[in-house]
């Protein structure tokens, strides 16, 4: 499912989306980063409150197309700049982890079957 | 729907019964931050977590959760169960990730 | 042999840590920490003149059943004689010289103000039987002793025990406005990760069993949390306490350093001093201090750079909204 789709279908905020054509195959909800390189999988859009460069590493690392802050947590320039360099595309919610997850699972089960 | 259902929907290991294993669970947070977990002020909450420490289960505790579940497959340290003990905090671990876990969980509490 | 006054007494100037004697229980802990060796030594000092002499010295000893005296003139300190000295002088023959000739010059002193725990540190670190304590002037004004020590923290420890005793608890959050006490105190250390919480849990486990009103409850829980992970994590490790009475629980967490230097921006949101490493044990997002005001009726915070901290939170139990 594209980015621009799952964004449509799930009313993030679009921060800063490089390409909007950018394929998401799936979701993966950690605020540790250990945790996402762990076992973050390629091509899952990140959700987590951690909103700091960091974390644009870790999605460079395991190849993850977008990382959706939730929360309603702000996005500090310096991460914007870094997602910017990587091609990595910012979202943004104000609702939490769970929720989060729930509106992502319906969007890309309704895009699987689409 | 109780712990011991999220535990089934889950494919979890409940390693520690604890008090909760029969309540109901209101809210779920899925959260890796403690700090995060203090602000919240939902009594019988599920969580669902990443972090595999003693913290989790001693904020739980604080914040009244009516149980924890581990994910990710994690192991986990054995002070974990001691502490789950001492507090009687129903502790389980899911191979799900969080995301998925989220998902099930959602899905059992409301069936299509 | 020393000669006499030609080396003025030692006050070794390496501070020791406070409470370094690892394994005290806390309330000896905030005694030894809160007693000053001027509490606990023996002023009235039986002393000699340089000039009085080493028999003179011995027959004082036979007769108070001390094991040193000091010299000292109008308050000046010069030496000490101690029983080695008269035995040294004894085989010498030099018994009946004078005092001034035969003293011990190369001493460890203890300064009156300081906590009683450093004297514990130098007893332990010197092995020495006792040791003179001068005051801000240099003058001698009294000796202090392991015995000292052993009688005052008996006599203050069954003062405590006998406060602790006296408070009379009953069933919390009924009307029963300044007739419920509850103290406890839990000693907290830096990075004690395995115990982080530990007090807090407890906490919340007796407010359970005393029945509070559960949105109080949590809302104290919170408070000692917070404030003791904030020991644990940001602090060099200090006191966690919280009481009941009059209708209000007050957490209160006392720490030693390093001191927080503009308060005002600790306790905003997403400020942090924590480690990497702190913060994947889950730790860390910010001080807590945010979420403890939010929590508490009162929220008070004392704090200066390079010396102690200390934050207070209080919980209205009585009347209003639970």
């Amino acid at each position: 499912m594209t980015l621009g789709t799952l964004i449509g279908a799930c009313g993030w905020e679009a921060v800063q989306v490089p390409d909007l054509n950018a394929e998401a195959t799936g979701a993966y909800t950690s605020d540790l980063l250990s945790d996402v390189m762990a076992h973050g999988p390629e091509g899952a859009v990140l959700i987590t409150v951690q909103n700091h460069t960091n974390t644009v590493a870790v999605c460079t690392l395991v190849g993850a197309p977008a990382i959706l802050v939730v929360h309603g947590r702000e996005i500090p320039d310096d991460m914007r700049e870094a997602a910017a360099r990587e091609g990595i595309a910012l979202l943004r919610t104000k609702d939490d982890q769970f929720n989060a997850s729930l509106k992502m699972g319906r969007a890309l089960a309704a895009g699987k079957q689409g | 729907m109780t712990m011991s259902e999220v535990a089934e929907v889950l494919q979890a290991e409940v390693l520690v019964k604890g008090d909760g294993l029969l309540r109901r669970v209101g809210h779920v947070m899925a959260s890796d931050l403690m700090s995060d977990v203090l602000l919240v002020d939902e009594e019988d909450m599920l969580l669902l977590t990443s972090l595999a420490s003693d913290q989790v289960l001693r904020t739980a505790q604080i914040v009244g959760a009516v149980g924890v579940v581990v994910v990710n497959g994690k192991p986990l340290p054995s002070s974990m169960v001691n502490v789950a003990n001492d507090l009687h905090m129903t502790l389980a671990t899911s191979r799900l990730s969080k995301y998925d876990a989220c998902v099930a969980v959602h899905a059992a509490r409301h069936p299509l | 042999m020393n000669a006499p006054g030609s080396q003025p007494p030692v006050v070794p100037d390496d501070r020791p840590e406070l409470g370094e004697t690892g394994n005290d229980p806390l309330v000896l802990l905030e005694l030894i920490q809160r007693l000053k060796v001027r509490d606990v030594m023996t002023p009235d000092l039986v002393t000699l003149p340089r000039a009085a002499s080493m028999q003179q010295a011995q027959e004082l000893m036979r007769q108070k059943k001390i094991s040193g005296v000091p010299v000292e003139e109008n308050g000046r300190f010069f030496g000490l004689v101690s029983i080695d000295d008269i035995i040294r002088a004894l085989v010498a023959g030099t018994i009946h010289e004078s005092c001034g000739r035969h003293m011990t010059t190369k001493l460890v002193v203890l300064e009156d103000d300081m906590p009683l725990s450093f004297a514990l540190r130098y007893f332990d670190r010197y092995h020495y039987g006792r040791f003179p304590v001068l005051n801000r002037d240099r003058r001698l004004v009294g000796i202090i002793c392991q015995r000292d020590i052993n009688r005052a923290l008996l006599v203050e420890l069954t003062r405590e025990l006998q406060r602790l005793e006296s408070a009379s608890v009953q069933r919390g959050g009924e009307g029963a406005a300044g007739s419920l006490y509850l103290l406890r105190e839990f000693p907290i250390c830096k990075y004690d990760f395995e115990n982080a919480g530990k007090a807090a849990n407890q906490i919340k486990q007796v407010l359970q069993e005393k029945q509070f009103a559960s949105k109080v409850i949590r809302r104290i829980a919170v408070a000692a949390y917070e404030l003791e992970i904030n020991l644990c994590v940001h602090s060099d490790g200090g006191v966690l306490s919280w009481q009941v009475s009059s209708g209000r629980a007050e957490v209160i967490a006392r720490d030693a350093g390093p001191g927080i230097e503009d308060v005002e921006w600790a306790c905003r949101d997403g400020t942090s001093t924590a480690n990497e490493w702190i913060r994947s044990l889950g730790f860390g997002a910010g001080m807590g201090l945010v979420n403890v005001r939010r929590v508490s009726d009162e929220f008070e915070i004392t704090s200066k750079k390079g010396s102690g901290t200390t934050v207070k939170a209080v919980i209205y139990i009585e009347g209003g909204a639970a």
